[in-house]
């Protein structure tokens, strides 16, 4: 599938909509070159019926047109505006849709890729690039070309052949000078976005690191780094702005040219009797009324690059253009019971990021019941690389981990995250009510439910002084709770849930170590009914009773 | 931790900046200064260009009234050539126009880039993270001042032609026949006047609806960014549902503001049309001798034709005028963000005078005091402190006491309000080790060549790693010191990136080390092993060092303390 039949099948969905834009655009269009030709035929007939050089002019007809065509443009363009975007919102969804139901259904490595900031904002710019396909792109083509027939039409049944071959040709070259403009622009904007990219980047060792920078006196170097990608960024975007508005004026100008060459045509006619003297003035200012629907072609070529990139991506992602609702992304069911006894335990695990040397290597222990485990270490000794692998977000490099004697990874997935509770190093919160983050992927759960595990992570208090309660907002990225809040909102998550197996890594972080005590104390029956593994860079706050596991390079 | 006084949320330019540059079209204007006269270059072609419209309707009215009523007295054509030329000139100048535009937006954007790359230097980092984070720097850096755009390049031009270029063609229209002239210049004004109107009714529906619409717009990104979250939560199904009701809502919502704004173009379009109809129907009519009154009698054909031809030019500088009006409303936004990011920090009474200190001592502070925001309490206040050469100072304090500001001040990255600070030659350049090591795009290499001679050799670095607790065949930089580091220091743990800082600070040979929680990432053991180590290098080589921290087992190895409480000195003692 190429990345035309691609855009072609995603605006199927919507094509009465889109269908019904691009209409009422040529409709705008035609009224407004109507209003124009109507009117310069008027006059001169009007000019030489004063003159008495036509007799019997109608007059009631012409000013009816006229108008009619004021009217019909004023509604046409309204309507065209509401129905244009309302086609562009309703691709805007479907795309949206379309690309999270490709993404839940890539495999798990290819997600993972999708945790980059960068790649993210890429997405949601390629997607907004598309949804703006049918108004900026394939609405002034189709609507352009049926103004153009409808002009070449009138001018092939009121004057001979050259008029509406004067039109097309005009049409043409336009099409031609657009198209050229374009292809000159996209040979340059991938290297732009790269380049941009990479200036960010600059700019981030700059304003992030400007302490270092200051202090060893290296400011100067990265400042002039920076002002130089500024003037090779600065000349490329100006070059491009200069050929983008000289196709436009040249545009305009061939389309001028154009309605000049017809009135020197018309005008010949005229004085051979083959064309009466108000058509001659009303094709040549048909001509000129053109110019709004062709001086619109440079642009929508322009953008017709950029929408092929950013549909090419999307097709590389995996996102299916027709896609509705499709089969279930994810079963929210075990489609096989977990055995009563999740029995957990490692064999001779190694984990890391490359064979060799691995981080950590020949690891075997097994969870009990009301024993936690303790993993503690340096920093960069792979501890949460090792929580990782036990969770099974990654696979082991050697060895296994067995849940109720069967490897994890051979598991089905719902019972694989149904049996383990995972809270990894970093918090994630959805931007959504604490009451939406709690229940996330719960039945419906009981109000009081979720007050109690707020209560032992102490957030109730906050939630209910601040009086919005359960309802409360946590904001993107969790920017309404502070460091600490979050995590204990994370945590009451996990309470909520009845994993037989537990992995905690770095449950208590950001949190100071009275507060610390008291909800590890609170939580303690809890942990005390499940196979419990905990990652800690500070292992003295916990009981002392619990096993401990250093984690050493190469092993533990 | 600065965390009491540096709260990242509130806003910097809240009430405290009154120089007017901070107002956000004041500081537009000032930006437009120094490159006005592209502005005045696009305004002249875009004049030259209304007046080759007048020529070029002149002409091809003329030419068709000549060919209709000249009986062969004078020919059509060479008004038809002029016709051609004038179509070449407005078509030139309005490039000319819109090149000088874009000639403007470029000369403003790369002024306005290199004023925030060097407020931020003038500025140092701890100002500078008063007012956001690098992301939220680099996003001004590229998207804010990319929005300014359409403001220089578009919107002010326009400004300019809205009312010289319609003038332009009215008065050409009211030369020709006043009555046609009245039509168009009574159409005009009700435009501007019902697109207040409507953009008054849809800026209140947006108003209403506006924080929801964000977070509809911005529902798709969470859910991505939460999808390891959604999939471990077995919640992915839900929320691919989710993610299309709110879509779907996005777009109801959005309709509702759309349908309202829409009607000003159909204002402008009707008001254009009308016009038009209105002045074809006048000149016909006159031109068929129905009309007595005024100049109706005297109109010729090639009066109406011009009259008629300047119609729909008329309106065009309004409509791009409309259009561009937008890159306004962005402009102004952009500006009030930027332009109190610009101003200098608050200084509140005189500034501390800043000497060379003489003698055995390497930096000498009196009674100083430092202020972040003039109505707060300040972050230090009459702190007196001198330190010698190679002395091992801890500074100790609960969070927001005030540990961070004296470091920051003996490292020059902010200034005193009050009080002097002295510092001696040998203090510059420094290391710096702050709570959040930054690691630089590139290779372990280039990051250790920071601050170090050019030419330092690979063993070299080798030995500074290693004294600093990470040696170069471990496990975790599988390529040694061509080991890449990626943006936000990706590849490596907070703990080995404190590390890859510490090298980076013996390998500069500086004479004083400001180290800020500097072991606050690593575990007990490697933070023991690697201070001593450290401590020992800086005593062998006579090193000042200064260590803020809260940590008992960092403090009892220094051989001075002072304690700081709210911002005051409480306690200076040698053990």
């Amino acid at each position: 599938m190429s990345d035309l039949s691609f855009l072609g099948r995603l605006f199927r969905r919507r094509r009465a909509w889109t269908a019904l834009a691009y209409l009422l655009l040529a409709l705008t269009w035609s009224a407004a070159i109507a209003l124009l030709a109507l009117s310069g035929w008027f006059i001169t007939a009007a000019g030489l019926a004063g003159a008495g050089l036509l007799l019997g002019l109608e007059l009631f007809t012409p000013s009816a047109g006229i108008r009619a065509a004021a009217l019909l443009r004023t509604l046409a363009r309204y309507g065209e505006r509401v129905v244009g975007h309302e086609a562009v919102l309703r691709v805007l969804a479907d795309l949206r849709s379309a690309s999270f139901t490709a993404i839940a259904r890539l495999p798990l490595e290819a997600q993972r890729r999708m945790r980059s900031g960068d790649l993210q904002q890429r997405l949601i710019a390629d997607i907004d690039t598309l949804d703006g396909v049918p108004l900026r792109i394939t609405g002034p083509l189709a609507a352009a070309a049926l103004a153009v027939l409808g002009a070449a039409g009138l001018a092939g049944w009121l004057a001979p052949w050259p008029a509406p071959l004067l039109i097309g040709g005009a049409a043409g070259l336009t099409l031609v000078a657009s198209a050229l403009a374009a292809r000159f622009g996209q040979s340059r904007s991938r290297a732009l976005v790269e380049r941009r990219s990479r200036e960010r980047v600059a700019l981030l060792d700059y304003f992030g690191g400007l302490a270092d920078l200051l202090a060893y006196r290296r400011t100067e170097p990265y400042r002039e780094d920076l002002e130089r990608r500024e003037r090779e960024q600065a000349g490329a975007v100006l070059l491009q702005e200069r050929v983008a508005l000289s196709a436009d004026q040249a545009v305009q100008a061939l389309v001028a040219l154009s309605a000049l060459a017809m009135l020197a045509l018309a005008l010949g006619w005229h004085e051979a009797g083959r064309v009466s003297a108000p058509v001659a003035v009303l094709l040549a200012l048909m001509t000129l009324g053109l110019n709004e629907a062709l001086s619109s072609l440079p642009g929508a070529l322009w953008r017709s690059g950029e929408s092929l990139q950013a549909a090419s991506r999307l097709r590389r992602l995996g996102v299916a253009p027709t896609e509705a609702g499709g089969p279930p992304v994810q079963p929210s069911r075990p489609s096989g019971d977990l055995p009563a006894d999740a029995t957990f335990k490692v064999e001779e695990l190694a984990v890391g990021f490359a064979e060799d040397p691995p981080l950590a290597a020949g690891l075997v222990f097994g969870l009990e019941i009301g024993q936690p485990l303790v993993i503690h270490g340096a920093s960069g000794r792979g501890k949460t690389t090792l929580l990782e692998t036990l969770a099974g977000e990654r696979l082991p490099l050697r060895g296994s981990v067995i849940l109720a004697g069967r490897r994890l990874e051979e598991w089905p997935e719902a019972v694989r995250y149904r049996a383990i509770g995972y809270l990894p190093q970093q918090t994630t919160l959805l931007d959504d009510t604490v009451a939406t983050n709690l229940g996330l992927g719960l039945p419906e759960l009981p109000d009081h439910r979720l007050w109690e595990v707020l209560e032992t992570v102490e957030l109730a208090a906050a939630l209910r002084r601040e009086g919005s309660g359960l309802a409360y907002r946590t904001g993107e990225r969790g920017r309404r709770l502070s460091g600490g809040q979050a995590r204990r909102l994370a945590l009451a998550r996990l309470l909520l849930r009845e994993p037989p197996v537990v992995l905690l890594d770095e449950p208590f972080a950001g949190l100071d170590a009275p507060l610390e005590r008291r909800i590890l104390e609170r939580i303690s029956p809890w942990l005390q009914g499940r196979r419990v593994v905990l990652v800690t860079h500070a292992p003295d706050r916990l009981p002392a009773d619990w096993t401990r596991l250093a984690i050493a390079p190469g092993g533990q | 931790m600065h965390g009491a006084n540096m709260n990242p949320s509130a806003d910097p330019g809240d009430g405290t900046s009154t120089a007017s540059e901070a107002h956000p079209r004041a500081f537009l204007r000032t930006l437009l200064q120094p490159h006005r006269r592209w502005l005045h270059l696009a305004w002249l072609a875009g004049a030259g260009a209304g007046l080759a419209t007048v020529a070029l309707a002149a002409a091809v009215a003329w030419s068709i009234h000549l060919a209709l009523f000249g009986q062969g007295t004078a020919p059509a054509w060479p008004w038809l050539g002029a016709a051609v030329l004038a179509v070449l000139l407005r078509h030139g100048l309005q490039a000319l126009r819109d090149w000088s535009g874009q000639q403007l937006a470029f000369a403003v954007r790369a002024d306005l880039r290199q004023k925030l790359i060097a407020t931020a230097s003038r500025l140092g980092p701890v100002h500078l993270a008063h007012r956001g984070h690098s992301g939220s720097w680099a996003s001004r850096y590229q998207e804010q001042v990319d929005a300014l755009a359409g403001y220089y390049a578009r919107y002010l031009p326009a400004l300019g032609l809205t009312l010289a270029v319609p003038g332009l063609l009215l008065a050409a229209a009211f030369s020709q026949d006043w009555v046609a002239g009245l039509l168009l210049l009574l159409s005009a004004p009700l435009i501007p006047v019902f697109m207040a109107l409507i953009g008054m009714g849809s800026e209140q529906i947006h108003q209403a609806q506006q924080e929801r619409q964000n977070r509809l717009a911005g529902h798709f990104l969470d859910r991505i960014r939460a999808l390891d979250l959604l999939r471990r939560s077995l919640a992915l199904e839900a929320a691919r549902q989710d993610v299309a009701e709110a879509a779907d809502d996005y777009r109801r919502l959005s309709m509702r503001v759309l349908r309202v704004a829409f009607l000003s173009s159909a204002v402008m379009e009707f008001f254009s049309a009308v016009a038009i109809g209105l002045v074809a129907i006048y000149v016909g009519f006159a031109l068929l001798g129905f009309l007595e009154f005024g100049p109706a009698g005297e109109l010729t054909l090639f009066s109406g034709l011009f009259v008629l031809l300047l119609a729909p030019e008329y309106f065009q500088p309004l409509r791009q005028f409309a259009q561009s009006y937008h890159d306004r409303a962005g402009a102004i936004a952009v500006g009030a963000e930027l332009a109190p990011l610009l101003q200098p920090p608050t200084v509140t009474g005189h500034p501390a005078a800043l000497r060379a200190a003489s003698g055995p001592t390497l930096l000498r502070l009196h009674n100083v005091t430092v202020r972040y925001e003039p109505d707060m309490q300040p972050a230090l206040s009459g702190v007196e402190l001198d330190i010698a050469r190679g002395e091992q100072t801890a500074v100790v304090g609960p969070s927001g006491s005030g540990k961070s500001t004296l470091l920051a001040l003996c490292a020059g990255f902010v200034q005193a309000d009050s009080g002097s600070v002295a510092i001696a030659t040998d203090a510059r350049p420094f290391a710096w080790i702050g709570q959040r090591v930054h690691l630089f795009h590139g290779s372990l290499r280039e990051n250790l060549l920071l601050g170090a001679p050019e030419h330092t050799p690979d063993p070299e670095l080798g030995a500074a790693m290693a004294t600093a607790g990470l040696r170069l065949d471990d496990p975790t930089l599988p390529h040694g010191l061509d080991t890449p580091i990626g943006e936000d220091s990706r590849g490596l743990s907070g703990g080995q990136a404190q590390r890859v800082a510490f090298a980076r600070a013996l390998l500069s040979g500086s004479r004083l080390w400001l180290l800020d929680e500097p072991t606050s990432a690593l575990d007990p053991q490697t933070e023991d092993d690697l201070l001593t180590r450290l401590l020992a290098h800086a005593r062998a080589r006579d090193i000042t060092v200064l260590v803020a921290t809260h940590q008992e087992s960092v403090y009892r190895r220094l051989g001075r303390i002072v304690r700081l409480a709210e911002g005051r000195l409480q306690e200076d003692s040698r053990v």
